[in-house]
Parts: C-alpha cells; sequence; structure tokens
C-alpha cells in the first residue's frame, strides 16, 4: 500500500508532508501537555516495532501483492500516538526495506495515520455505547485498511485519470486485507481487555 | 624430351604451391554480434513477482530519451523485448497499483547503471529497525524524565 517515489504529482506529496508534519507536531503538543509520556513509550515502541516489520507479511491475490498494515491496530491501542508512530515506523520502512519513497513518506503517513486516528475515535465511540469490544475491534481494524485503500484510490485518482482502474484493484485487493486485520485487532483487543484494560487509550469514565 | 621434362617440373611445382597455399583466403571478414532479446524481471519485496505490471521501456541515445515500448509483464513479472539496432541504452520503468521502480542500463556492459547496492540480510535490516526504534524511545524516555525531574 505504500506509494513510492514519482509516482504522485509534487503538489500531492507537498500536501502530504505539510498535513503530516502538521498533525505530528499538533498531537505531540498536545500529548506533552496531558500527562506522563514515560508509562506510554514502552508500549509505543513496542507497537512501531509491530507495525515496521508488518509490512513484510505479503499475502500475495491474484496480479497484485498486498501485506499487512496494522494500522487500525496502532489506532486503537495507542490512539492519537498511532500517528507519530508511524512516521518512525514509516521511515524506517523506507530506508530499511524499500517499501514506499523517502519523499513520499509524508504522504503515506497521512493515507495510514489519519485511517488509525479514525479507527481510534469509533473504538472509543462504540466502546462507550457499550459494544461488545472484540467486535469493536475487529471493525475497527479492518475499517483502518478500507479508509488506507479509499485514500490511496483518491490519491491515485487525483494524480492521474488513467489510475482509476488501479485505483480499484488495490481497494478489491485489500479485502482480504480487512480480514485478517479485523481478527488481529479483534483478538489483541479482547487480550488486553482481559489481561491489561489499562494498556488501551481508554479514559477512566470510557471503563465499565 | 625436354619438353616433357619442363612439364613435369610444372607439375611439381603446381601441386607443391596448391599444398602451401593457406588455408584462409584472403577476404576481409566482418563480424558484429547482436543481442537479440533482453529480460526484464520485476519482483516485490520478498519475492513475489510483479505479474501484469506495466512496462515502459525508453532508448538512451546520445543522452536522448525516445520512448520504445510500453507494455506489461508477464504471470512471472517478466518481460522480453528486442533491443533498437543501434541502440545499446535503456532505461526500463515497471510500475503497479503505486509501486514503481526503473533500471538504466547497457547492453554493452559499460557501467551506465548505477552500482548495485549491497544489500543487507533482511534479518539484519529487521535488527537494525528494532535497534533505531529502541534509541528513539530511549530519548523520548530520557526527556520525559528529565521533564519530571525539574518539575
Amino acid at each position: 500500500m505504500h506509494i513510492s517515489d514519482g509516482v504522485l504529482s509534487f503538489s500531492v506529496i507537498v500536501a502530504g508532508w505539510a498535513i503530516a508534519l502538521a498533525l505530528n507536531a499538533v498531537i505531540l503538543w498536545s500529548c506533552k501537555c496531558k500527562h506522563n509520556m514515560a508509562e506510554e513509550i514502552p508500549k509505543i515502541s513496542i507497537m512501531t516495532g509491530a507495525f515496521f516489520v508488518a509490512s513484510l507479511v505479503h499475502v500475495s491475490i491474484g496480479p497484485t501483492s498486498v501485506h499487512l498494515l496494522l494500522n487500525g491496530l496502532l489506532g486503537v491501542v495507542l490512539g492519537i500516538m498511532a500517528f507519530p508512530a508511524m512516521l518512525v515506523g514509516l521511515t524506517l520502512q523506507s530506508f530499511l526495506f524499500q517499501h514506499g519513497g523517502i519523499t513520499t513518506i509524508g504522504i503515506n503517513n497521512v493515507m495510514m495515520g489519519v485511517p488509525a486516528l479514525l479507527a481510534y475515535a469509533t473504538f472509543r465511540f462504540g466502546y462507550r455505547k457499550g459494544i461488545n469490544p472484540s467486535l469493536l475491534g475487529a471493525l475497527c481494524g479492518s475499517l483502518g485498511i478500507f479508509l488506507s485503500g479509499i485514500l490511496l484510490a483518491l490519491m491515485l485518482i487525483s494524480t492521474g485519470e488513467e489510475f482509476r482502474e488501479i485505483a480499484y484493484v488495490v481497494i478489491m485487493a485489500h479485502v482480504p486485507v480487512m480480514f485478517i486485520e479485523g481478527v488481529i485487532t479483534g483478538s489483541v483487543v479482547t487480550f488486553l481487555l482481559k489481561v491489561r484494560p489499562e494498556l488501551l487509550p481508554l479514559d477512566k469514565g470510557d471503563m465499565r | 624430351m625436354d619438353s616433357l621434362k619442363i612439364i613435369r617440373i610444372l607439375v611439381l611445382v603446381s601441386v607443391a604451391l596448391t599444398l602451401l597455399m593457406p588455408a584462409v583466403s584472403a577476404h576481409r571478414v566482418y563480424v558484429q554480434e547482436r543481442i537479440t532479446e533482453v529480460e526484464v524481471k520485476a519482483w516485490f519485496g520478498g519475492g513475489d513477482p510483479m505479474a501484469n505490471a506495466d512496462v515502459i521501456i525508453y532508448t538512451i541515445k546520445n543522452g536522448v530519451e525516445e520512448l520504445y515500448i510500453e507494455d506489461t509483464t508477464d504471470s512471472d513479472g517478466v518481460y522480453y523485448f528486442t533491443p533498437k539496432i543501434g541502440v545499446s541504452e535503456y532505461r526500463v520503468v515497471v510500475s503497479e497499483s503505486g509501486h514503481k521502480n526503473e533500471k538504466t542500463f547497457s547492453l554493452t556492459g559499460d557501467a551506465v547503471s548505477e552500482p548495485e547496492e549491497a544489500e543487507l540480510p533482511l534479518a539484519t535490516r529487521i535488527g537494525a529497525g528494532f535497534g533505531y526504534i529502541l534509541g528513539i524511545a530511549g530519548i523520548a524516555l530520557y526527556l520525559s524524565s528529565r521533564k519530571s525531574k525539574s518539575e
């Protein structure tokens, strides 16, 4: 799902960097003001590590090759910190695995991070409404991939009409990934709620 | 009698000359090699072939690029093309669903393309990535502990 160098137009790449850096700055600033981050850092590091290697797990589907993204999982487990965690993970992926370009780290961060934030919002909202957390986790895991696929398709189409067909293929190819990540995220949420519910980014008021 | 002797000598000389004649005649020979087919293979990191990917081949002559072929790879991510006569430098761009890479190469084997990157084994790269994450976590922990001390 990573976008390589030289695919998108210059303006899309610049916009991607601008949005990514602005969002990262806002998130880091708000976290700094809020509470003690020292307890959060080990959890963030572990999830960044998982995100970093997840892209190596390939699923071959027809003509294309897709890989796990885990952006929904990061959103659900890390909350808003998923966004800066992905920036680190994507930078390492592009330099060490040549997954995605270096100029496109910004746009990739937006493409995967914004769905992660939305997955987090959905998870919190659903949890307060009292929806079964396992089901909710699975839904949010799939949602992350689904929204990323939609964003990728929009970016490809905005670059050129000739990408329209590719955009549809991309979305279809990610349907199996949505299922896999739904299962992963649902299991992780179930496990964490049983073992260490305080690890999930839910406020005291959310807890039942 | 004399004429018979002369004829005998002539025959002997002609036989000797025939035997001494070099095996190769002195016609000038031209040899020119031509590569009739170039194989292009594209695959994703991890080894999956890029099947049905778009292939665009440009010829490069005296530094000027020109579009030569537009086609797609087969199911094994392989594409064969016949080089243009007189052109030995090519740039091949392979792209599929937003994944894209390119390579410039020369059929004469001159070092036109960028040198092959010495790639670390995958396990080493994974280890390096975790090392970086650990380092960043350490810096973040240090900063947050300094902050809590100063408070």
